[in-house]
């Protein structure tokens, strides 16, 4: 970080010579990346809809490697409901919580991940949303055959998430954007440099992210940079959530004088009329 | 220009918030109806959490409350009296709903408890409503018909505690506006709405008051009890979302306005009918969409 924090103020001369130094002597040392985002603040104001972030680095490679990024969020549970036809209507009969499950994984890539490396490469060098291995505890479960018998004995109980499970959470994880993978999604350049616009979206959580940059050459993890990320609230949108959290009486009692406030100046102003 | 909601933690464009809140205060400007019912199933509909929804809506609609009570106040339509003991119940009946609301919240039912009740309510009263006005219509165009009596003596008449209502020229039991106002007030905090839609037909079917006071006279409690809710959510599940209630109610305001001109070109019962169209459409929506198969079965949510 230090030595691409240097080139970048004196720019386009010591860029090459940084390169040059990554590319050169050191050759014995272990393989060198470095990479850096365009912010590493993200401010969620009111005017917030998403937003893009320039990640960019340099890395020691060779023709046909690979570079993998991984944009992580804040560990959380996720409530996962399944529904079921009851009395001739779609009811949540089951309830999985999967404890402290990426609340956000995006994963850029130069090619498809599959190409990149095999899943246990992956899984070693904790690619992907489901390498940490989830587990989840059983909520309330009456999916039984009525007589509910034994059902609810697994209720608390830690089990690890099957294949089949974590895959249905990824389905769901994926399908409102807070999970993603995006293959050549990362360009590089004379193998040596490489940049990817991060998009966020507008429902992205708030907390403290992990970036990580991965080096692949034939299948194996060569090096890893990480760097941080933070996502929060700002301006009045983080005032009014601040308000809501820490005075929530107050704020019920001003949201109340508010409308009472309003709904008369209202009622003068098309009085007049 | 999109706008970032802070507490329903949703970007929405903000040309569709004060759009509903026009095209909402256009309905009912038009209707005199506070349009809770149709607001909460669209702001769900947007992607607004139900929760935030429902505890929104209710902030919302102490504004438009008060703004339609004070044109009943100064023509002397609202009975205090009346409204102060249905303000009782509906206070009782709110608080309970609150809890209920976070209860049901919490094992992960209150979507399903929220789109049943707008079923049955909507689907109850929009009958209701159609048959009647349409009744009203035919017999508009049959001048020889009876009229049925105004007012029925049952059982209802006969419990306790007994208070004279001047201003309703009534003299009933307590208990009874008491109860009422303790349902519908279970009802607004569940389904984010006034409860007038119900109010109304109450007071003058159950209560028996003359129809000149009804409507102010809802409105009057109905500011106290959508201020009960606003208070409780805020405190229990910060879920009022003082920046969306605001948006909202600056399109309701001017929409509202247009919609009241509008109405006045057409007739009572030619509205009712409509009216009855409207709350059988969204009772309808609703419907299907707990019948029909879901896209994905399984959902998830981020504990926050």
């Amino acid at each position: 970080m230090m030595y691409w924090q240097a080139a970048h103020r004196t720019v386009a001369p010591a860029l090459i010579g940084l390169v040059m130094l990554l590319a050169g002597p050191a050759m014995a040392a272990p393989k060198q990346i470095v990479a850096d985002l365009s912010d590493s603040r993200v401010d969620i104001t009111s005017s917030y809809h998403g937003t893009e972030l320039l990640l960019f680095g340099a890395y020691e490679g060779m023709p046909g490697d690979d570079i993998i990024l991984v944009v992580q969020g804040p560990a959380t549970d996720i409530i996962q409901r399944r529904k079921a036809k009851r009395a001739g209507i779609w009811v949540n009969v089951e309830t999985k919580i999967w404890q402290e499950a990426p609340s956000f994984y995006h994963v850029f890539a130069t090619d498809e991940l599959s190409s990149i490396a095999n899943e246990q490469a992956l899984g070693n060098a904790t690619v992907g949303p489901l390498s940490g291995g989830l587990s989840f505890t059983s909520g309330r479960d009456d999916s039984g055959n009525g007589h509910g018998g034994g059902t609810s004995a697994s209720s608390g109980a830690t089990i690890a998430g099957n294949p089949e499970q974590r895959n249905n959470l990824r389905r769901n994880m994926e399908a409102n954007g807070l999970w993603q993978v995006l293959p050549s999604s990362i360009v590089t350049q004379q193998d040596m440099l490489f940049r990817a616009s991060l998009s966020l979206p507008s429902n992205i959580p708030t907390g403290d992210y992990r970036v990580r940059v991965l080096h692949f050459r034939d299948g194996v993890a060569l090096s890893e940079r990480a760097t941080d990320m933070n996502v929060r609230k700002a301006g009045l949108s983080a005032l009014i959530f601040r308000f809501a959290h820490d005075y929530s009486a107050l704020y019920g009692i001003f949201a109340i004088i508010f409308a009472v406030a309003s709904g008369w100046l209202a009622a003068a102003a098309f009085r007049r009329k | 220009m999109y706008i970032y909601l802070p507490i329903a933690e949703v970007s929405m464009h903000i040309g569709i918030i004060i759009g509903l809140g026009g095209g909402v205060g256009f309905l009912s400007g038009l209707f005199g109806v506070g349009g809770g019912f149709l607001m909460t199933p669209l702001l769900i509909f947007f992607g607004i959490p139900p929760a935030v929804a429902v505890s929104t809506e209710a902030n919302q609609i102490v504004a438009s409350s008060v703004s339609g009570v004070l044109a009943h106040m100064r023509r002397g339509n609202v009975d205090f009296k009346m409204g102060a003991i249905l303000m009782a119940g509906g206070m009782i009946g709110s608080t309970l709903g609150v809890a209920l609301f976070s209860f049901l919240r919490d094992i992960g039912q209150i979507d399903l408890v929220i789109q049943l009740s707008y079923v049955v309510f909507l689907g109850i009263i929009g009958a209701l409503m159609l048959t009647e006005s349409l009744r009203t219509i035919i017999r508009s165009r049959t001048p020889g018909a009876a009229r049925g009596k105004l007012h029925q003596h049952n059982w209802l008449h006969g419990l306790p505690l007994k208070m004279r209502f001047r201003r309703s020229k009534l003299y009933i039991s307590a208990l009874l506006p008491l109860a009422i106002g303790a349902f519908v007030g279970i009802l607004a905090a569940i389904m984010g709405v006034g409860g007038g839609f119900i109010m109304v037909p109450a007071m003058i079917y159950l209560l028996g008051m003359p129809t000149s006071v009804v409507v102010g006279t809802s409105l009057f409690q109905i500011i106290f009890v959508t201020a009960n809710v606003t208070l409780l959510q805020s405190i229990q599940t910060q879920t009022v979302d003082f920046l969306l209630a605001g948006l909202l109610l600056f399109g309701a305001v001017v929409g509202a306005q247009f919609g009241s001109r509008a109405g006045a070109l057409l007739r009572g019962e030619q509205l009712r009918g409509l009216l009855a169209l409207l709350v059988l459409a969204v009772c309808v929506k609703i419907g299907y969409d707990l019948v029909v198969r879901p896209e994905d079965l399984l959902s998830v949510e981020l504990v926050r």
